[in-house]
């Protein structure tokens, strides 16, 4: 054989087993059953000022059981909740990775609560880690707790796997606030300064059993929470960051009695800022779309007249759900939740370069206008004149 | 003639094209960003005249030395010495730059993904496939890029189409609202990206059907600027004022994907998408470096010099930079203008040099 | 932990020159000049940046060099 060709060979098998190296994978490698898979996470704030840790990590082994075992006798919860307090966040995970067999894992991780107390202090803070360590994911959906966070994840489910997964399903029927980190972030960073999110409770129902349940927003100035809001008012909120999906309007029209319920089907609202002479003003118009779906009284909603004035009337209800938001948000709050700097930042430019450090000022004095057009599309499946009924 | 390899023209675009867009989709949205604000989308429009600037530069040059490379007709124009002097800087150039790449590779995943395993690790193995494609010649470096283009393009069009439904358009708004200056300001770091396509006249000579080279240099340049300035809409439509923020945000727009709860954490697509743009990107440069320098050097074959270099190079990502925020720091404030000097400047000089000398000769 | 860094060069090196210093041929002296030069560059530097990892790179150097300009750029 060729020399030359033999130091080849050599060089050949020397590279193959080199190859073999490679092959066995990276640093980095974990296997699944090495994971603490954190299905959500919660902060609160300790006396001392610190903050408080808690984790839900999913439990496999109880995960496993009750899908399997037709009992429906699982050993255990299906997630188990971990607290512990530390300066930052992540101080405080590593301090919990020492009690845990597994390595933590955050990117399952799609939910997390932040306690009302923190809240107050400020939030901007605790929003780093999420933003900024790999593995935390900026869709996981944000949500302000009245009580504790720690309880809040300790709350057992019926339909769910856990009680994160709760919050993020209500979140996500979009009945109120649906803020997720990157929302967050952007809100944040937002001009107007205001943030608002929502607010999630552990209730208790008649049966004693615990449930989570959304209750309204918390707002915020700057990064400090400095009130909040009922559902109905939220319900405002959304409507006018055009957001609303779900909604239903029950009016008692005029000269009649009993209730109509009207189900919304859609609805688009449409930012309108304009600058007349100097004076800032800001017209909200509303185009809402709704089915009947309840009839109480005994009007015949047949009738294209009828149907008209309960038009007319729908509209003014919608209205009066928007001043009333507008009412407490605006005038006592004084935070701009809903969009108004940015749209005045977007149509006018020039003059909100030249105000946008007087618009904390400015916002609550603002004129704001509501426009709306409400149309009834149909009568509902049946139509049966309550009159009628009563005669039989 | 060093090379005896030739390519085509659409080889050509695929060399091109992942060259420049490959750092540029994950980088682009945050560097542009922090400068135009929510009118980043237009910065890449703009940058993309120093895209065909180069490549007409690199053209009429082509023109007047048909077989040579810039690191040879360098010293055709301006004489022995100092084109030498200038295809030194030049090679000296790429060769920092390509460190500086291979270690942009390195850090994105390292910092994503391989958390613990050390750079070294990451960029040897890179730098090492590289080496080998490179060892090839043109033919196997276009024929690699080839295969791994279309991956690039469908994993890209992929994470753009899923990103829709969570786009929101007015984060556009508004639409030049402080004029043109913040956008033109946020091209200025993007034309120097623009300007890699410098690179062409190493490639140039070895183009099989030379009649619409020029047209095929035109055409990469607007698919490069097409698809930045999707990558940069997208990012802005999704994250708005705070696209700055992140450091890869095509990455976190990626990560963002939810569809139907089902179709989620794709963010691997990013990865695959980085390591086979990254590998065409690092080989171009490391294919110039080393053509450029058995030719400045006068060696008869450039094989044997492809293994060193590329230690070299390994070498260089490490010692670079300490730290990722002083790449970032330096390739947003000192290289644009370093990368000017060498990617524009001398061109243009050099071409200038040459028309005078024609005319002269005529 | 240094010495198991400086045999991984060492044997890239080895490796490197045990694939391609059989393919030059004699006449290529040339090549065989800069194959070495290039290869003992990378080696010498690497080991001390190895054990100077903060020895001053061509990025201070082009740092140095067009610092001035690139504040110029970033002051517009």
């Amino acid at each position: 054989m060729h020399p030359l060709l033999k130091t080849n060979i050599l060089l050949r098998s020397i590279f193959i087993c080199l190859l073999l190296f490679v092959l066995s994978g990276c640093w980095d490698r974990v296997e699944i059953n090495d994971l603490a898979i954190v299905t959500g996470m919660g902060i609160d704030k300790t006396d001392e000022g610190d903050i408080e840790l808690s984790v839900q990590i999913a439990n496999p082994k109880a995960m496993a059981s009750s899908g399997s075992s037709s009992g429906g006798q699982s050993d255990g919860e299906t997630t188990v909740v971990n607290t512990v307090k530390g300066k930052t966040i992540f101080d405080a995970r590593s301090k919990l990775q020492e009690g845990l067999s597994r390595q933590f894992f955050e990117g399952h991780n799609r939910v997390i609560f932040i306690s009302k107390e923190l809240a107050e202090d400020g939030i901007k803070k605790h929003v780093d880690f999420f933003a900024r360590f790999p593995s935390p994911r900026l869709r996981a959906n944000v949500f302000i707790v009245d009580s504790k966070a720690s309880d809040i994840l300790k709350v057992p489910s019926d339909f769910e796997l856990n009680s994160a997964e709760v919050a993020r399903e209500l979140a996500k029927l979009k009945i109120g606030l649906n803020i997720t980190t990157k929302d967050l972030l952007q809100q944040l960073a937002n001009e107007s300064g205001s943030i608002a999110l929502p607010i999630i409770t552990a209730e208790e129902n008649p049966t004693g059993k615990k449930g989570l349940r959304l209750s309204g927003s918390a707002i915020f100035k700057k990064d400090k929470m400095v009130g909040q809001i009922d559902s109905a008012l939220t319900r405002g909120v959304l409507w006018i960051r055009d957001k609303i999906e779900m909604s239903s309007v029950t009016l008692e029209p005029d000269n009649t009695e009993g209730y109509i319920s009207f189900e919304l089907l859609r609805s688009s609202t449409e930012l309108i800022p304009t600058i007349k002479d100097g004076k800032w003003k800001m017209i909200v118009n509303i185009t809402t779309e709704d089915d009947v779906v309840e009839n109480e009284t005994n009007l015949d909603i047949l009738d294209p007249k009828i149907t008209n004035k309960l038009e007319k009337q729908l509209e003014r209800k919608v209205k009066e759900r928007i001043q009333d938001t507008l009412d407490y948000v605006q005038k006592e709050l004084e935070a701009d939740i809903f969009g108004f700097g940015e749209a005045f930042h977007h149509k006018f430019p020039k003059q909100w370069e030249k105000e946008k450090d007087k618009w904390e000022e400015k916002f609550p004095k603002l004129e704001v206008e509501i426009i709306g057009e409400a149309y009834i599309r149909r009568p509902g499946r049946s139509n049966i004149p309550q009159e009628e009924q009563k005669k039989e | 003639m060093l090379e005896k390899g030739k390519i085509s023209a659409i080889q050509l675009i695929i060399l091109l094209y992942p060259t420049i867009t490959a750092t540029a989709i994950l980088v682009l949205p945050a560097t542009t960003g922090s400068f135009a604000k929510q009118d980043m989308w237009l910065s890449p429009i703009w940058a993309s005249t120093f895209g065909y600037l180069s490549i007409f530069i690199a053209y009429a040059l082509h023109k007047y030395y048909p077989q040579k490379t810039l690191i040879e007709y360098s010293e055709k124009i301006v004489g022995m010495i100092p084109g030498k002097l200038i295809g030194f800087g030049f090679l000296f150039f790429l060769l920092h730059t390509n460190g500086m790449n291979l270690r942009d590779y390195g850090e994105f995943v390292v910092g994503n993904f391989l958390q613990k395993t050390p750079i070294i690790v990451v960029v040897l193995s890179m730098a090492f496939v590289c080496a080998i494609t490179v060892y090839g010649g043109i033919e196997v470096l276009a024929r690699s890029s080839q295969f791994f283009f279309p991956v690039f393009v469908v994993l890209f069009l992929f994470i753009i189409v899923l990103l829709i439904p969570v786009l929101n358009p007015k984060n556009i708004l508004p639409v030049m609202g402080e004029g043109l200056t913040p956008s033109i300001k946020g091209a200025l770091i993007p034309s120097q990206w623009f300007n890699e396509f410098i690179l062409i006249s190493f490639l140039l000579p070895y183009l099989n059907k030379k009649k619409n080279a020029f047209k095929w240099g035109v055409l990469s340049v607007s698919l490069v600027m097409i698809t930045l300035v999707i990558t940069n809409l997208f990012s802005l439509l999704l994250f708005g004022d705070i696209t700055s923020y992140f450091t890869y945000p095509f990455m976190d727009a990626a990560r963002y994907i939810s569809i139907a709860d089902f179709l989620q954490h794709v963010e691997l697509i990013v990865m695959a998408l980085w390591v086979t743009g990254m590998f065409i990107k690092i080989s171009v440069f490391y294919y110039a470096i080393v053509l450029g320098t058995a030719q400045w050097l006068g060696l008869t074959s450039y094989r044997p010099i492809v293994f060193p270099i590329g230690f070299l190079l390994v070498v260089l990502s490490i010692w670079v930079t300490p730290n990722l925020q002083k790449l970032t720091e330096f390739s947003s404030t000192t290289w644009p203008v370093y990368a000017f000097v060498f990617q524009m400047f001398i061109p243009v000089s050099l071409l200038l040099i040459a028309m005078l000398r024609k005319k002269k000769s005529n | 932990m240094k010495w198991l860094s400086i045999l991984g060069i060492l044997v890239i090196t080895i490796l490197i020159i045990l694939y391609e210093w059989p393919k030059l041929k004699k006449n290529q002296k040339k090549e065989k000049k800069a194959f070495a030069v290039l290869l003992l560059t990378s080696v010498t530097l690497s080991i001390v940046l190895l054990y100077f990892p903060d020895i001053p790179g061509p990025t201070e150097l082009i740092d140095t060099i067009f610092k001035p300009f690139g504040n110029l750029l970033s002051n517009l």
